[in-house]
């Protein structure tokens, strides 16, 4: 059988599918990047192939996500892209009637706006990471909760508190005050969930005109207590697709699919034996090329440098004749 | 020949060639900072208060970078404005001080006040003093500055041609720039220039865009009347000079049929930003619009695929033909 295989490598999970030419998904991984991408995409590789026990023919491959680059060195990647684009195609492959996205990551919070199945509109969080992945990964360690029972606890609450969503400073110590006072973790945990929502709609809805249907991607979307927590703020009924969590990766194949059947060539992917028998390996070093002493990564294959980058001038990034990143 | 240091930083972008002509033409020898990299923002955050915005932090990094020259004069105008009305940003107005009180061994600072807001008399008054301190000819000092303003205005009608300040004052200056200056999508790129053309602050904003295969509409290019009667459509005049322009070139860049997109980078620190990017936003309602807010961070990733991802949208919604337009921001 022919696949098509979409990575996402993202701060907190690194997310691996394989889908068939009718972007059928067939299978997928969600695992933690535990801040090392490159031996996340070895292992996700591994293991999406021990799931299919290895009667797989790639015929083309996409990555997304912040390490979408390193990503691409390592597997070979047909089409490198940008995370909203991939959100946004995954989304209107699932949903072509989808009008917006509300899209929650580790680092990123997104909303999408979709006309006609194209992006019409996006926005991002700017400098805020308040209310992302990470921050409620965070405080569910600090309430010594597992992030899978976050939601379900949350929504046991009857009675959430308020928590100040502005900040994620401020909301930590709101949750301290109350929790110190007495109130009980599911109703702190709601009232976070509401908060987080308020400060989403605030600092990247901006007035926006939020239509329906909503689609409600990313890991975060996993916690029923924001899903119901968007429900209850924007009086709307919110779907969470069946694959939420990998909805990137998704978008990331069907470019792919799309890629390939178009201009009707053959993928770059590197093939199974270059993935899994090499060892690859990152280091940084400063250049000394010039006072802007930019900490430049290599990636190794073995011995062999695969990909330069982080330089300005591109120096190194043009050194072995790599494609650009950017 | 007395040498007189100029930092490349804050006004250097829109004023350099005007005060470069001016102190050569008197006989002094210009020292310029390099172009800013790691060390001048590395030691700009270390002298700098916390609370300035990073182009200040940057400008004083170029200033301990000359100090380490062998000047007899620093040139670093206290600027407070430049054109009647209208007003620069009050943190300006007090570098000379913050850098006295933040920097040792300074050179001795010329520190001349440019304010235009009634007339340009003063500020003259004060650059003819200051041409004292090379000749006594008062009549050398007139040619000079008046050879300044000739050279200036030189310089911003190469700008004009889609060159940023940066490139402009580099080309002015005797180099070579090859420039391709014809992409498929065109996008206007607005922000206070000091930001927006220095390389590091903007982490090469523009160049990326031309990478990715846009042309760049500055505002350089655009007529000042055309961007002063747009401005004026605002209920109340803004008085930054610097937000009026960028007001008034935003509203002017959504009337011209071919600029695809609008982004405009904005800095953390900024207090006049906070308004005019919202500003901005809230009248520009037939074009793309993506605000991009920078700070010292040096991690590009966010920045490439916020344009990325603006170019997608365009490209994609050009292939579409949708005619109805939504603001975007990111």
């Amino acid at each position: 059988m022919s696949y098509y295989l979409g990575v996402d490598i993202g701060s907190v999970s690194s997310n691996f599918v394989l889908i068939d030419e009718f972007s059928n998904v067939l299978e997928k991984i969600y695992m933690r990047t535990e801040g090392n991408p490159v031996k996340a995409v070895k292992q996700g590789y591994k293991e999406l192939m021990e799931k299919m026990k290895g009667n797989v023919n790639i015929k083309g491959v996409g990555t997304t996500g912040s390490g979408r680059h390193l990503a691409d060195i390592i597997l070979g990647a047909d089409v490198v892209k940008n995370e909203i684009t991939a959100h946004a195609v995954a989304a209107s492959f699932f949903h072509p009637d989808a009008r917006t996205i509300i899209e929650i990551g580790g680092q990123d919070s997104k909303m999408i706006i979709l006309q006609d199945a194209i992006v019409s509109d996006f926005a991002m969080n700017t400098v805020c990471a308040a209310g992302t992945g990470s921050f409620l990964d965070q405080q569910a360690s600090r309430l010594n909760i597992l992030i899978q029972d976050f939601g379900p606890a949350a929504l046991k609450s009857k009675q959430p508190v308020r928590i100040a969503g502005r900040c994620g400073v401020f909301a930590e110590s709101d949750m301290i005050h109350k929790q110190q006072m007495g109130y009980p973790i599911e109703d702190i945990l709601m009232g976070l969930c509401e908060a987080l929502v308020r400060n989403y709609l605030n600092n990247v809805g901006k007035g926006k005109k939020i239509e329906a249907p909503v689609i409600f991607q990313g890991g975060v979307a996993a916690n029923a207590g924001l899903k119901k927590a968007f429900e209850k703020i924007l009086q709307m009924e919110i779907k969470v697709p069946p694959y939420h969590d990998v909805m990137g990766a998704v978008g990331a194949a069907i470019l792919a699919r799309e890629y390939i059947e178009e201009h009707g060539c053959a993928s770059v992917f590197k093939g199974d034996a270059f993935i899994t028998e090499g060892q690859f390996n990152s280091s940084s070093f400063e250049c000394k090329g010039c006072p802007n002493m930019c900490e430049v990564v290599c990636i190794k294959r073995d011995k062999e440098a695969l990909a330069y980058w982080g330089d300005r001038c591109k120096m190194w990034e043009t050194s072995i004749g790599h494609k650009e990143v950017g | 020949m007395k040498k007189i240091g100029m930092p490349r930083g804050l006004f250097y972008y829109y004023y350099y060639p005007l005060y470069k002509t001016f102190f050569s033409d008197l006989g002094a020898r210009v020292i310029l900072s390099q172009k800013t990299n790691r060390i001048t923002i590395d030691q700009g955050i270390d002298a700098a208060v916390d609370e300035t915005c990073f182009p200040i932090k940057v400008y004083f990094g170029h200033v301990k970078e000359l100090c380490q020259h062998d000047l007899d004069y620093l040139f670093v105008p206290r600027l407070v404005s430049i054109e009647p009305r209208s007003y620069i940003c009050p943190k300006f107005m007090g570098v000379p001080d913050m850098l006295r009180a933040s920097i040792d061994n300074l050179p001795p600072l010329i520190d001349i006040t440019v304010d235009l807001s009634h007339s340009d008399r003063a500020f003259k008054d004060q650059l003819f003093k200051t041409g004292k301190l090379f000749t006594k000819k008062s009549s050398r000092i007139k040619a000079s500055y008046e050879h300044g303003k000739q050279e200036l205005a030189y310089c911003q009608a190469i700008a004009a041609q889609g060159y940023t300040m940066s490139e402009a004052i580099d080309i002015w200056q005797g180099e070579d720039i090859d420039q391709q200056l014809n992409g498929s999508l065109r996008i206007g790129v607005l922000g206070h220039g000091y930001s927006l053309y220095d390389e590091a602050i903007s982490m090469n904003i523009i160049s990326r865009l031309r990478q990715m295969g846009c042309t760049v509409v500055l505002p350089e290019a655009l007529s000042i009347d055309e961007v002063e009667q747009e401005a004026a459509v605002m209920p109340k005049r803004i008085f930054w000079t610097l937000g009026r322009k960028m007001v008034g070139s935003a509203l002017k860049m959504e009337k011209m049929a071919d600029v695809d997109g609008i982004i405009y980078v904005a800095c953390f620190g900024c207090g006049p930003d906070s308004f005019i990017g919202e500003i901005i936003e809230r009248k520009v309602s037939d074009k793309a619009y993506m605000l991009i807010v920078i700070d010292e961070h040096t991690g590009e990733g966010g920045l490439v695929t916020r344009l990325e991802a603006f170019c997608d949208m365009l490209k994609r919604r050009r292939r579409h033909k949708i005619e109805d337009h939504i603001s975007a921001y990111g």
